[in-house]
């Protein structure tokens, strides 16, 4: 009990802090169907990893996630949702696809195969971490955020969701990259070219959202390739 | 196999003249297209000179490599490795990659003034630029983070390139593939991400040293091999593939289908050669995999009533004839000999599947664009009206399906050597099946093009020069049936 | 002195004439013809260049490496040069046949341009020097068929190029993996080399079966023996002179060629009989002679039973190989050019009937032979010659193939022979009889199904001529079989080569 208090004692109050921010603001973003919220919440999300990754001793990576997360992959979402361009016809408000159940609980177990996998990767694998796990929530907080991730990745079919979702499983990776990998110059330079590619991968894809929406109305957003396979 | 990739040390520095050649080779794609972006060219013409350069280049490195064998750059930047090497295998490579390039890039004019392109029409040229650049690059790179970067480049152009039709299907599909390649991305990072904290490093060479087998290893191999099969389209992550293509303009699928997929496929075999050396397992799975996607891809390609959707589903096939060989290059005890036989086979495969493949999305899409049909049976009559289109996809469908004398034949000769060498009858049945359903499918088509009975319709005249250029790969794929000796022998050559 | 450029040339006149004609465009029928027709000469000018050098004594070879381990080799040997000969002077007269049996029809270009292609092919399949390159033309020559079979573009024709696909593509697969087998167990092995595949019978007995099994199995698909020989009544649809160069060159004899080969240059006689295939052949071959004849006898008409009869008579050369000793080897190749001759004009002939009068069923030929004579003559000696009569080619066939049985002690094969010659005589004879003893429109009575009035004489004369030239040559390969460079001449002087070291 004495250990444990210990241990606790010896994680930073920041840290634990900005960890539980994270995996909130994540979470909310990820599971949240009002879209506007969910994009709000990814903003929070990246402005607590710029300041996960200062907590780090990362300054250029703070600085790039500032930039790129927070000032550039974050408006593409609100051009997506159509808050930005003043003549959009029909802003984005809420997610109303819908799952057939099995499918749900098919994605959610693979998510969590994933997650144990990474996790017992993580734990017996590498044995000599840069950033131990249990000293850093923020690891944690990584391996739970990418897991939460794929998650919804996999389950929603709303395409924006969908990119919301990488983005956040994005991070996770970076978090988790650092926490192996430690922040070393090529680390930083591998997260980096991560951000960025991030970065135009969301803009391109908010670039798409709004051409289909503005083809296809709202329902294009939900339709899967292999579904609209089959109908036609 | 390491050796084979070149991953060692260079007897001679490279010159100062092969310096500008490289340069030219990675970056000059890139200028082009953005000054094409600018001054849209209207005619095949201003292309073939601009890409006289680039061809250039190329055969200044392939001299530079025959004159000093292997050549190495390293540059250290804050802290940061990076390298290039230059060896026979990415001489062969990079030659393919401007040859294709620039057929599909003097292929576009004409394609884009025939067919209603849109406005989005101008900025293929920036997008072709940036892919055809960061597939040199791969195929030079040794370093992950260079690696990475390249790879990341061509996936997100490559995306841009196949949704610029801009039709609700192509956007549905393009969006897929995007969000698909993007996570592929990110599982490779991952693996990288195991490898630099075990090693901590990212240069190639000097992992291939440290590196021994073991659980980190086959975690790392395993990340990075699912999230580039997701993106080479391996069976059985290739759904995407087939939607992508089925809508997109003929010269973005001929060059995505020929060369940005098989990016994925070599950085494969090179990573995998490094982290599972001798493994038993791993390769074995891909095998099985590559077998089920002969027969899968196959039989898609012969249910399709669309003529894209059959060349499309032909990739999948096709790569399994590549997968299939994994255990004879990564596999433990394999003589000497049937790995040299299944190295070589594995390459001449995949060059001639590339430059076939290439060749018939162009015959193809000439097709679709002279008759205004995509389906099957809209070709029908055409091999009176359209013959030399048909020839055309009649010569790189001999390549396909691995008949004499075609780059095709001379690989599957290869394989079937080294599969029967060290008894993978398995193999052996598949490769022999997947000829037999290849030309299921190939003659399906020329059955309906043959049908006289048809009525006839107005056919749309296609640009000068279209067929040719399509007829120009379909013939270098056949050539290279032949005239293996020569690129095959480029691949032993710098050995150390 | 090795002339390595005669080979080549040989092969590249045919290949640059594909290539001329697909650049040509549909319209230039007068130069399309013009450079057919050098081609054509030319080849033949070629091929007598290297059978005057193989019967000198000089075999030029040229060849170049493909991969590791493999070379491209073209050789004109004497058995390769006696099948260049033959399809070089057939390709001459079925060129000459075609273009006044195509005169007025669509798709021309693609026609000649794969007619030619084809021809390559089997000149390429008679002068490759390894098996590897017999690979290649063999390969070649199936799929530049394809377009011929379906080049009528109607349904039928269309399934039947389905069906012989399915056949030949399926058989290049098996033929495939024998090869590669061999490879794999001798590397590179030349037709010329003397030491044969011997060494490897202690060890690798099974193996060596199954390879033989393999290649002789996939050439038996193009030689049409029984139970392969599905696709080729049925490939009747396609035009006259396609027929007659499937059936009297190309296709059937390049697989009886390939046997040729692969039983006395790969693997040599003795190995043969020693590993007990030979008897498998001999008996393959007779029940396919059997089997074609009575179904010959079964067919109401003209082309179809023409074809059966093809299914029966090439099987000769394979019965030819069968028969352990000169006498049979000499009438196997003795075969392969007597057999080609005849039936092309057995063929010329029924693409004439068809063309001048419409005919296509047998009980419509009553009286022809008042009405087109020289056909009719050509016919009778076409006719004559397959059944085996003297003074006609097929009689020295069967004449020596009979020697050749008896001198081995095969006295079943000479009942075989009896049996089938009695069912040859039962399937031409009633059409002899008809043509010229029965009375038909000719003499008044009732009407050609479809008569068209072609030419000055009975027929087009580009359609006439070619045929008398063919039936001569049949009649005279027979009458002067003892003149030195006859068809027999040469098939003993590659006899010799194979018995005597």
């Amino acid at each position: 009990m004495i250990a444990s208090f210990d241990a606790i004692a010896a994680l930073d109050v920041i840290e634990v802090v900005l960890a539980l921010c994270l995996t909130g603001s994540a979470l909310v973003c990820l599971f949240d169907r009002h879209l506007v919220r969910a994009c709000c919440f990814f903003l929070a999300f990246a402005v607590s990893m710029t300041l996960a990754w200062w907590q780090l001793g990362a300054p250029w990576l703070a600085t790039a996630e500032l930039l790129l997360g927070v000032m550039l992959t974050g408006p593409c979402f609100f051009y997506a949702l159509g808050h930005l361009s003043p003549g959009a016809s029909s802003p984005l408000k809420h997610d109303t696809f819908n799952e057939p159940w099995s499918r749900v609980a098919m994605r959610v177990v693979l998510a969590l195969a994933w997650f144990v996998m990474v996790g017992a990767a993580i734990r017996y694998v590498i044995a000599d971490m840069v950033y131990s796990p249990s000293e850093h929530p923020l690891l944690l907080a990584g391996v739970v955020i990418a897991a939460s991730a794929l998650g919804a990745f996999a389950l929603h079919r709303h395409l924006l969701r969908r990119l919301l979702a990488f983005n956040i499983l994005g991070s996770g990776v970076f978090m988790l990259l650092a926490g192996v990998a430690g922040t070393s110059a090529a680390a930083q330079a591998l997260i980096s070219v991560g951000l960025l590619v991030a970065w135009l991968g969301s803009m391109l894809g908010a670039l798409l959202i709004r051409q289909l929406l503005h083809l296809e109305g709202v329902e294009a957003l939900g339709r899967d390739g292999a579904l609209k396979e089959r109908t036609t | 196999m390491i050796w084979r990739f070149g991953l060692f040390d260079s007897t001679f520095e490279p010159l100062a003249s092969t310096h500008w050649a490289l340069l030219a080779a990675l970056g000059l794609p890139l200028l082009l297209g953005l000054f094409a972006a600018l001054f849209s060219p209207k005619r095949a013409l201003p292309v073939a000179l601009a890409s006289l350069p680039v061809l250039a280049s190329g055969v200044v490195l392939l001299a530079a490599f025959e004159q000093a064998g292997l050549l190495r750059w390293q540059w250290e930047i804050a802290g940061i490795h990076l390298s290039l090497r230059l060896n026979g295998l990415s001489v062969l490579l990079l030659l393919m990659t401007q040859v294709i390039g620039v057929a599909a890039a003097l292929y576009t004019p004409g394609y884009l003034r025939l067919s209603e392109t849109g406005p989005l029409a101008r900025w293929l040229w920036p997008l072709m630029g940036v892919v055809l650049s960061a597939l040199s690059l791969i195929w030079l790179a040794t370093d992950l983070l260079t690696l990475y970067i390249a790879l990341e480049l061509m996936g997100l152009a490559a995306v841009g390139m196949l949704m610029l039709s801009g039709k609700v299907p192509a956007i549905v599909a393009g969006m897929r593939y995007l969000l698909l390649a993007l996570v592929g991305s990110l599982t490779y990072l991952l693996g990288v991400a195991l490898i630099l904290g075990h090693w901590g490093r990212l240069d190639l060479q000097g992992l291939a040293e440290v590196i021994e087998p073991g659980p980190v290893a086959w975690f790392a191999a395993a990340l990075i091999g699912a999230g580039l099969a997701l993106k080479a389209a391996l069976f059985p992550l290739h759904a995407w593939l087939t939607p992508v293509h089925e809508n997109a303009w003929t010269p973005v699928s001929a060059l995505h289908a020929a060369l940005v997929i098989k990016a994925s496929l070599f950085m494969l075999l090179q990573l995998w050669s490094i982290l599972l050396p001798e493994t038993f397992y791993a390769p074995r799975v891909i095998a099985w995999l590559g077998m089920l996607a002969i027969v899968w891809g196959g039989l898609l390609a012969w249910r399709t009533d669309s003529l894209k959707t059959l060349v499309a589903s032909s990739t999948v096939a096709q790569l399994g004839y590549l997968m299939v060989a994994f255990p004879l290059l990564l596999g433990p005890d394999i003589a000497p000999l049937p790995r040299a036989l299944a190295w070589e086979g594995f390459w001449l495969q995949l060059m001639g599947h590339a430059f076939a493949k290439a060749a018939m999305f162009m015959a193809a899409g000439n097709l679709i664009l002279a008759t205004g049909e995509s389906t099957l049976k809209g070709l029908a009559g055409t091999s009176r009206r359209l013959p030399l289109s048909l020839l055309v996809f009649g010569i790189a469908s001999i390549t396909l399906m691995g008949l004499p004398p075609s780059a095709g034949f001379t690989a599957k000769w290869m394989l079937l050597q080294a599969m029967i060498i060290t008894q993978q009858w398995w193999a052996v049945a598949a490769l022999l099946t997947g000829t037999l359903l290849t030309a299921a499918y190939v003659f399906r088509m020329f059955r309906y093009s043959f049908d006289e009975t048809a009525p006839r319709h107005r056919y749309q005249p296609l640009a000068p020069g279209m067929d040719m250029i399509a007829l120009t790969l379909a013939l270098i794929a056949f050539a290279l049936g032949l005239l293996a000796h020569y690129p095959l022998e480029l691949m032993h050559g710098g050995s150390p | 002195m090795n002339a390595a450029w005669l080979p080549l040339t040989a092969l590249a006149t045919s290949l640059l004439v594909v290539v001329i004609i697909f650049a040509l465009p549909e319209e230039a029928r007068r130069l399309r013809t013009t450079i057919n027709l050098v081609a054509a000469v030319v080849k033949i000018i070629l091929v007598m260049l290297m059978v005057r050098r193989v019967a000198a004594g000089h075999e030029d070879i040229f060849s170049f490496q493909v991969i590791g381990g493999v070379d491209f080799v073209l050789r004109s040997d004497a058995l390769g040069v006696m099948f260049a000969g033959l399809s070089s002077l057939l390709w001459l007269c079925t060129t000459v046949y075609a273009i006044g049996y195509l005169e007025g029809s669509a798709n021309r270009k693609r026609f000649f341009g794969f007619f030619s292609l084809c021809v390559a092919s089997t000149i390429g399949i008679a002068l490759a020097d390894n098996l590897f390159t017999f690979l290649i033309f063999y390969e070649m020559l199936t799929l530049s068929t394809y377009p011929l079979v379906v080049h009528n573009g109607t349904q039928k024709a269309l399934d039947a190029g389905r069906v012989y696909l399915r056949y030949t593509l399926s058989a290049g697969v098996v033929l495939l993996l024998g090869a590669v087998l061999l490879y794999t167990l001798t590397g590179d092995q030349s037709f010329s080399s003397e030491e044969g595949l011997g060494d490897y019978l202690n060890d690798h007995r099974g193996l060596l079966t199954l390879i033989f099994a393999l290649l002789v199995g996939g050439l038996a698909v193009k030689a049409a023996m029984v139970p392969l020989h599905g696709w080729l009544p049925r490939a009747m649809v396609a035009p006259a002179p396609v027929s007659a160069l499937l059936h009297a060159v190309a296709v059937v004899k390049a697989g009886a060629f390939g046997i040729l080969r692969v039983v006395y240059d790969l693997f040599g006689i003795e190995l043969s009989v020693e590993l007990g295939v030979i008897t498998v052949l001999a008996v393959a071959a007779s029940i396919t002679i059997i089997y074609g004849s009575l179904r010959a006898i079964a067919q109401e008409e003209l082309k179809p039973r023409l074809a059966f009869s093809t299914v029966s008579q090439v099987s000769y050369v394979i019965l030819g190989i069968g028969i352990f000793g000169p006498f049979g080897t000499v009438g196997a190749l003795a075969h392969l050019l007597h057999q080609g001759l005849m039936k092309v004009t057995l063929f010329f002939c029924a693409g004439n009937y068809a063309e001048e009068l419409g005919i296509h069923r047998i009980d419509e030929m009553d009286g022809a032979g008042k009405r087109m004579p020289l056909t009719s003559i050509a016919f009778t000696i076409g006719a004559l010659g397959m059944i085996g009569l003297p003074p006609v080619a097929g009689f020295i066939t069967k004449w020596y193939l009979g020697v050749g049985a008896i001198q081995a002690g095969m006295y079943w094969i000479v009942a075989v022979l009896v049996a089938s010659s009695t069912l040859n005589a039962i399937y031409f004879l009633p059409i002899v009889h008809r043509l010229w003893f029965r009375l038909g429109p000719s003499h008044g009575k009732g009407s050609w199904p479809k008569e068209q009035r072609l030419g000055r004489l009975e027929t087009h004369g580009w359609l006439l001529w070619p045929m008398v030239f063919t039936a001569l040559v049949s009649l005279g390969a027979g009458l002067f079989a003892g003149l030195p460079f006859s068809p027999l001449d040469w098939a003993a002087r590659v006899a010799n080569g194979e018995y005597l070291p």
